[in-house]
């Protein structure tokens, strides 16, 4: 009892920080699900979005030109709100020029689609530091989020815990298009057996399209939320990407609900380790993730699919 | 496509030009604009390069994480020499010895796998070594890595020559490479390297033939490492210190866009064509602009649009078209075979 007492608070983090894991990795999920493609570039795309969520809370003056006071004058909740709205609309944009140029790929080896994403995920990487410079920023967050408060003897930040009621409303609203509604039923299919999908008369390029620019956008959603979190510099990509790939191997490729509790269990390894061995918390999740696949190849929730060949 | 013909010649004629333009690098490179380091950094990376499209080009296993034994090579022979105070030889020894030891390890959780699985699971096992690596500083002297590794003397029994020199550090690798190509292509032209190239084609049809499919893929995958340990352990000597960042991701993925820009999809040579391009451009766009690595992942990204076998493959095309040779186009074959077999 005294033991658990002591880990409560880890757990808690943990949990927290499994959701946001799992927010992450539900768009790279979707994509390789339905495209059968692993997209490296997702954590580009989170990065990219973060940035540009940076741009729409406090952008250069001189761009707005005439507008900027009045702009500035929005009160800070405001402008977040609308780097949450824009900044995914965005990066979904830039998804569907990478499907664009992926489609040539398809049919030929799966390993030139891969390869082509991790292109692009050095092109969208050089090109922020192009833009933002290699420096570090930080995404400024609403007073209304921020701060700190106390629950038993315990400092929680207000931040994180709207982060991870975000992401568990994210998952909820992912999930429910994907259960409760027609084009959530298609993608499904269309994870299942694209070809069939096709056979039905669903325009198949385009379904792929708008699932790629929905897992990117999903992407930026993350980006935004967990960059205050972790700090935004141009490779914070990659850092945001691996649990993902771990997350979706651990749960089972294209499986929704392996990711979700992929990402919880990732988190909650890394939070009740981080208890006892700051340094090497993430390692657990590499041997987490290695002790489940010995046992269970495809992953918690896997089965086969055309992806092994 | 990558095939290797019934008998192939010891020594073709193309491996002749290679190392006529190896051996002979030092005497024109002053008159061309280049210098000796950048000859001796293009053949450790050709080394790597070969080494790793043994993994996928010829047996189709895409590794991610190939960095980490580029790295565990370079702190092999980094700490040999640091603290047992072993000269070249002792050294390179260590290096594969440790690089090789650490891939059959990987290899084992790795050799079930396949496609995306197979791919994934590389990524998660370099970034464990490269994890490692930063943290273990009593080791590895965590991010700054090892340092002061100065170059040794070269015993050759009647005589030592020192390897400060770039022109004979260069000799050294160069000879070491031509080793490393000799081998190469002979083992690909060998029985065992039909076996892996068929695993390429059609895994499932390689088990039925009565091929034990895991065992040669664990091989192959610590072959791959051996070589990428001989190329640490040079680096290592090269550049005078070890460090994480070429076990990093971003790093492995560099090696894996140098074979495919060069055609290891469908050449032997496609690494080395895909290595020298690589440098070439970084010196020469990296001399025009800082962002030069946008405008490589960019002249990447059209290659996998457009030429997805690279170089090698545009060459091939080409030459076809010119000298009005027909062989049956291979993709085309292929990609039947795969659908039969899917």
């Amino acid at each position: 009892m005294e033991l658990l007492h002591g880990l409560l608070p880890h757990i808690v983090n943990g949990f927290a920080l499994g959701v946001l894991f799992a927010l992450i990795a539900l768009g790279f999920t979707l994509i390789v699900g339905v495209m059968e493609v692993i997209n490296l570039a997702h954590g580009s795309l989170f990065a990219l979005g973060a940035y540009i969520a940076l741009v729409v809370i406090s952008p250069d003056p001189d761009i707005l030109g005439a507008f900027a006071d009045s702009y500035f004058s929005l009160p800070l909740v405001v402008r977040y709100a609308l780097a949450l709205l824009v900044a995914p609309l965005l990066v979904a944009a830039v998804g569907f020029g990478l499907e664009i140029c992926l489609r040539r790929t398809y049919g030929k080896k799966k390993e030139y689609g891969l390869l082509l994403t991790f292109g692009a995920a050095l092109v969208i990487e050089e090109t922020i530091r192009l833009f933002w410079g290699p420096a570090e920023q930080s995404l400024q967050i609403p007073a209304q989020i921020s701060g700190a408060f106390i629950a038993g003897d315990m400092i929680y930040s207000n931040y994180r815990v709207f982060a991870a009621l975000f992401g568990i409303c994210a998952i909820a609203v992912v999930w429910l298009f994907l259960d409760r509604t027609p084009y959530g039923s298609i993608i499904k299919a269309g994870a299942h057996d694209s070809e069939m999908v096709q056979a039905l008369g669903i325009n198949l390029p385009r379904l792929r399209l708008l699932v790629f620019g929905f897992g990117a956008g999903l992407a930026a959603l993350a980006g935004i939320i967990l960059t205050p979190i972790w700090g935004l510099r141009p490779h914070v990509g990659v850092d945001a990407v691996i649990p993902a790939f771990l997350i979706i191997v651990l749960g089972g490729i294209g499986s929704f609900w392996g990711a979700v509790a992929g990402g919880i269990l990732v988190g909650l390894a890394v939070g009740i380790t981080g208890a006892y061995a700051t340094d090497w918390s993430i390692l657990s999740m590499y041997l987490l993730l290695i002790l489940v696949l010995t046992f269970r190849a495809r992953g918690l929730f896997g089965k086969k699919t055309v992806l092994e060949q | 496509m990558l095939t290797a013909k019934g008998k192939a010649s010891l020594v073709p004629r193309q491996m002749l030009v290679f190392f006529v333009i190896l051996f002979s690098f030092p005497f024109w490179s002053q008159s061309v604009g280049l210098y000796d380091y950048i000859g001796i950094e293009i053949a450790i990376w050709i080394i790597y390069g070969l080494g790793y499209n043994l993994l996928l080009g010829y047996t189709g296993l895409p590794s991610f994480g190939h960095g980490a034994f580029l790295g565990i090579g370079a702190y092999g022979y980094g700490l040999a020499h640091l603290n047992l105070g072993s000269g070249v030889w002792t050294g390179l020894i260590i290096a594969i010895a440790a690089a090789s030891a650490a891939a059959a390890l990987a290899a084992c959780l790795l050799s079930h796998r396949r496609g995306i699985y197979f791919a994934l699971l590389t990524i998660a096992i370099g970034q464990i070594f490269w994890f490692v690596s930063i943290k273990w500083h009593s080791l590895t002297g965590g991010e700054d890595g090892l340092l002061n590794i100065l170059r040794p003397e070269l015993n050759l029994g009647v005589t030592s020559i020192s390897l400060k020199s770039n022109v004979a550090l260069y000799y050294l690798v160069a000879i070491l490479l031509a080793v490393v190509v000799l081998l190469l292509w002979r083992f690909l032209h060998s029985p065992f390297g039909s076996v892996i190239q068929t695993i390429r084609m059609n895994e499932t049809r390689a088990r039925f033939l009565g091929y034990r499919v895991w065992l040669i893929k664990w091989t192959v995958f610590t072959l791959s490492g051996a070589f990428a340990g001989l190329a640490g352990g040079l680096f290592c000597m090269t550049q005078e210190s070890a460090y994480p960042d070429i076990m990093s991701l971003h790093a492995s993925g560099l090696i894996v866009m140098m074979v495919l820009v060069g055609g290891g999809f469908v050449s032997f040579w496609g690494p080395v064509i895909g290595v020298v391009v690589f440098f070439m451009a970084r010196d020469l766009l990296g001399s025009i602009t800082e962002t030069w690595l946008l405008w490589y992942g960019l002249l990447f990204m059209a290659v996998m649009v457009f030429e997805p076998e690279g170089v090698a493959g545009m060459w091939d095309r080409l030459t076809r078209r010119f000298f009005g040779q027909f062989p049956p186009a291979p993709d085309t074959k292929r990609s039947t075979q795969e659908e039969l077999s899917t």
